[in-house]
């Protein structure tokens, strides 16, 4: 924390401005901050709550950002920098212009889960982390929990939690929990028969608010402002409330991000009815690497597999 | 008369126009008969072919999709159906995940001049769909839709 | 308190039961496969009824449901007219009495927003009208606010009667039901026996200790001025609003977000016509035919959510279209925080610039 905040102090001076989390309305929730001066740096935190995916706004920023010559700092967690990579590798950010301060990452909390383990319901007041125990502190006292507990599913699953492709890495390296790809809750929905996993998806989509949270949060929807899902022209999803739309909506967002997605995980965390929407592009993770030996935003320099072709494949 | 009420079966077909539009062509014009599910949809090659037009037309209840072009190395634009082969790949093995069964969609590659293959094709892919029956979709129905669907039908 | 009536925990099911019978009755439940999602949904005998807890979306939905058939339309063709057919068009509906029972003070206050903008003035909104006619709101008397929360903040409160055709209250082994107005007694009479005094003395101590508490800090009605000095300062909108992912989540779970779209969905030769919940966060809210939008960005955007709540409206209806629910800041997926936004309104300081 300190070593972040000292790091970026002395840098400061070549940055435009500094990416990274705050305090939020209460210390259990860290929200994006854009740290324009060198007072702001003192907001910045980093602790297993800092659960949002900078690389979202990387686009966007770069897009609008002045011509100083200066580069933009962004904090990226070991997941994060693969969806960096991924919009190196499709041209939508230049590499070159970023400062990328990669965090390695002990994992983030999944909020229900953390509200569930806790006993007291009072506000928080403060939040610290060390040895891979959360302290929480409201006016009940401080309850210790260890985050293994509480972890979101995304990190259960990790392989990265180690940055790619950063400027500097500030603090030790975590061992991965994962060395190998898995995925484990795939099979989970395998297991079941097909007519049971119509109905699992009808179930579990028919609550689908149509936010579009999901693919807002998502670092590779890189549409923005000209979805698919919303066009009339041509029209693929009505406005009508049924499982049929909400259904096609999300393959909409599936199909966009095939060999793609660098499963941060980010649309299931911000989903606010909790549907588990990464499964699907965590399949489409799982044929992209059966096929075709790929994992996205691993290599900045690779093609995406949808993007090219190899006419000696066989078998498809 | 109670014929009208069941549902006729309907494999939508996605043909590229320079080989498989052909093919089937070759195959009307020779008279060769071929059962009668299908309703093609042309496209210009099946590197046209979005993997949501296959989803999109499963999840409203189209009992097959067939997508057919021009053999590899043989595309009229030198290499669509090599982009397109891997895409269709994929959505074939992302369907079952979602609960939509992977027989109902069948991609292959069928040349202007291969009527008789193009005869073979549709009868075994319209077999596999009359064994298969109905296909529920994804969600019900709105009563609109099928108040919708049964108008167009005697219309 | 006058008149009041008491509902053991052990009667809740019974009596909403008995309310079905008359209504549709509306209660936060939480779902069979997410227990700790809590959403508002029709009652029927087994549903998990949960008034401990706060719901993800506000009872709006009751009322303005996400999409709503507007009317039905059928060509049918006909060589005889010039246009080669007809159009017949159905609107019928039918409007069964609804009661939401157990939404927070927040939830049905919230119509308060509505009610000026679909009951009066030269556009009455026959749909929202008649089903709003026909609701009664038993409130639950509000224990529990969060972080996120800050009713009092915009003029309201946790025990905060207007909007409730009722109150619950709740005491020792169940609920004193308190009517507000005439409508709630109506149909608390037949659900509850008459509170004991010692009951009413009790829920009288509740309803005075949460009257006495603050949610939220300051207040949040007196701004409109200033946001409208606010309007042309970039600077201070980007500081803000940057990390803002446009997504529509804190106007679909806001009690007081009205905004809708109106669509023809049509298949064959029948169609219907359906309104359904759009959001001013969305860049098709604002797009013209021509291509261009007058609100290009989500800063444009979110600015408009904070002005039409705290500058728009109550320069044309006299009060703020905010209910301090606190949703919009509980379940923003990057903790966008209205309150601070309108807080910061009126600072002089140019520390953004």
């Amino acid at each position: 924390m300190d070593t972040l905040h000292a790091h970026l102090e002395a840098l400061f001076d070549d940055l435009e401005l500094v990416i990274g989390w705050e305090t939020g309305y209460e210390p259990l929730r860290p929200t994006p901050a854009f740290l324009r001066s060198r007072e702001d740096l003192s907001r910045l935190v980093w602790n297993p709550l800092c659960a949002p995916n900078l690389s979202v706004y990387l686009p966007g920023i770069l897009k609008d950002a002045k011509e100083t010559g200066k580069k933009i700092g962004v904090c990226l967690k070991g997941c994060d920098s693969r969806s960096l990579g991924a919009l190196v590798q499709e041209g939508f950010v230049e590499r070159e212009r970023l400062y990328v301060v990669g965090l390695p990452c002990p994992g983030t909390v999944d909020p229900e889960a953390l509200a569930e383990a806790r006993k007291s319901s009072a506000p928080v007041t403060h939040v610290s982390f060390r040895d891979g125990l959360l302290a929480i502190t409201s006016r009940d006292g401080t309850e210790e929990i260890e985050l293994e507990r509480v972890l979101a599913r995304r990190c259960r699953r990790c392989r990265h939690p180690n940055p790619l492709h950063a400027d500097v890495i500030l603090g030790d390296p975590v061992p991965p929990r994962r060395t190998e790809p898995s995925f484990s809750d795939v099979d989970a929905v395998e297991a079941m028969s097909l007519e049971e996993r119509r109905a699992y998806w009808e179930e579990e989509l028919s609550r689908c608010l149509r936010c579009y949270a999901c693919r807002n949060a998502c670092p590779l929807c890189v549409c923005r402002d000209r979805c698919l899902a919303e066009s009339r022209t041509p029209k693929w999803t009505t406005q009508r409330d049924g499982v049929r739309d909400k259904f096609l909506f999300h393959m909409i967002h599936a199909l966009h991000l095939a060999g793609r997605c660098t499963e941060c995980g980010e649309c299931e965390r911000v989903c606010p009815v909790g549907i588990p929407v990464a499964l699907f592009k965590e399949k489409m993770a799982r044929i992209a690497l059966e096929l075709w030996d790929y994992q996205a935003g691993t290599d900045p320099a690779a093609t995406p597999p949808l993007q090219t072709f190899d006419p000696s494949e066989t078998g498809i | 008369m109670s014929e009208k009420n069941e549902r006729q079966l309907r494999i939508v077909g996605f043909l590229c126009n320079w080989c498989s539009y052909g093919g089937a062509d070759t195959a009307g014009v020779c008279r060769f008969k071929q059962p009668p599910l299908l309703r093609i949809i042309r496209i210009p090659c099946t590197g046209r072919m979005d993997p949501l037009f296959v989803v999109k037309a499963l999840a409203q209840g189209a009992d097959g999709v067939l997508v057919s072009g021009c053999h590899p190395k043989d595309c009229h634009y030198a290499v669509g159906n090599f982009y397109a082969r891997r895409r269709l790949e994929l959505v074939k093995r992302f369907l079952p995940f979602v609960g939509l069964d992977p027989r109902r969609f069948h991609y292959t590659w069928v040349s202007a001049s291969e009527g008789q293959r193009w005869q073979e094709v549709v009868t075994e892919f319209s077999a596999v769909i009359q064994e298969l029956g109905p296909n529920p979709g994804i969600g019900a129905d709105t009563p609109m839709e099928t108040a919708g669907q049964a108008a167009s039908a005697f219309a | 308190m006058e008149q009041a009536f008491f509902l053991a925990d052990a009667e809740l099911q019974e009596a909403l039961a008995g309310l079905s019978a008359q209504a549709d009755v509306w209660v936060p439940a939480s779902d069979a496969r997410k227990p700790g999602l809590v959403r508002f949904r029709r009652f029927q005998p087994g549903l998990t009824v949960r008034l401990d807890a706060r719901s993800l979306v506000s009872a709006k939905e009751v009322l303005f449901p996400r999409s709503e058939t507007l009317l039905r339309f059928t060509k049918e063709k006909d060589l005889s007219v010039p246009a080669g057919h007809r159009i017949h068009l159905d609107d019928a509906r039918t409007v069964r009495p609804v009661v939401v029972f157990g939404c927070r003070p927040c939830d049905a206050r919230g119509f308060l927003t509505f009610d000026p903008v679909f009951t009066k003035g030269p556009y009455r909104d026959p749909y929202y009208s008649e089903r709003r006619e026909k609701t009664t709101f038993v409130s639950l008397v509000c224990r529990d606010a969060d972080a996120a929360c800050f009713c009092s903040a915009v003029g309201s409160g946790p025990a905060d009667p207007e909007g409730s055709d009722a109150q619950l209250i709740p005491v020792d082994g169940g609920y004193v039901l308190r009517p507000v107005t005439e409508r709630g007694a109506a149909l608390l009479e037949p659900i509850g026996r008459t509170a004991a005094p010692e009951q009413i003395r009790e829920a009288q101590d509740v309803l005075d200790q949460v009257g006495r508490e603050t949610v939220g800090e300051g207040s949040l009605t007196t701004l409109a001025e200033a946001f409208r000095a606010r309007f042309q300062d970039p600077a201070f909108w980007h500081a803000h609003i940057d990390k803002c992912l446009s997504c529509g989540l804190c106007t679909f779970v806001c009690p007081t977000c009205y905004c809708f779209t109106i669509t023809d969905e049509a298949r064959g030769l029948n169609g219907e016509r359906i309104r359904s919940w759009d959001a001013c966060m969305f860049p098709h809210f604002t797009l013209e035919a021509s291509g261009h939008n007058p609100r290009p960005s989500k800063v444009e955007r979110y600015r408009n959510r904070v002005g039409h709540k705290f500058s728009y409206f109550p320069a044309r209806y006299g009060q703020v279209a905010c209910c301090g629910c606190g949703r919009c800041v509980r379940h923003c997926p990057v903790s966008v925080d209205i309150r601070a936004v309108v807080r910061d309104l009126p600072a002089q300081e140019e520390a953004h610039a």
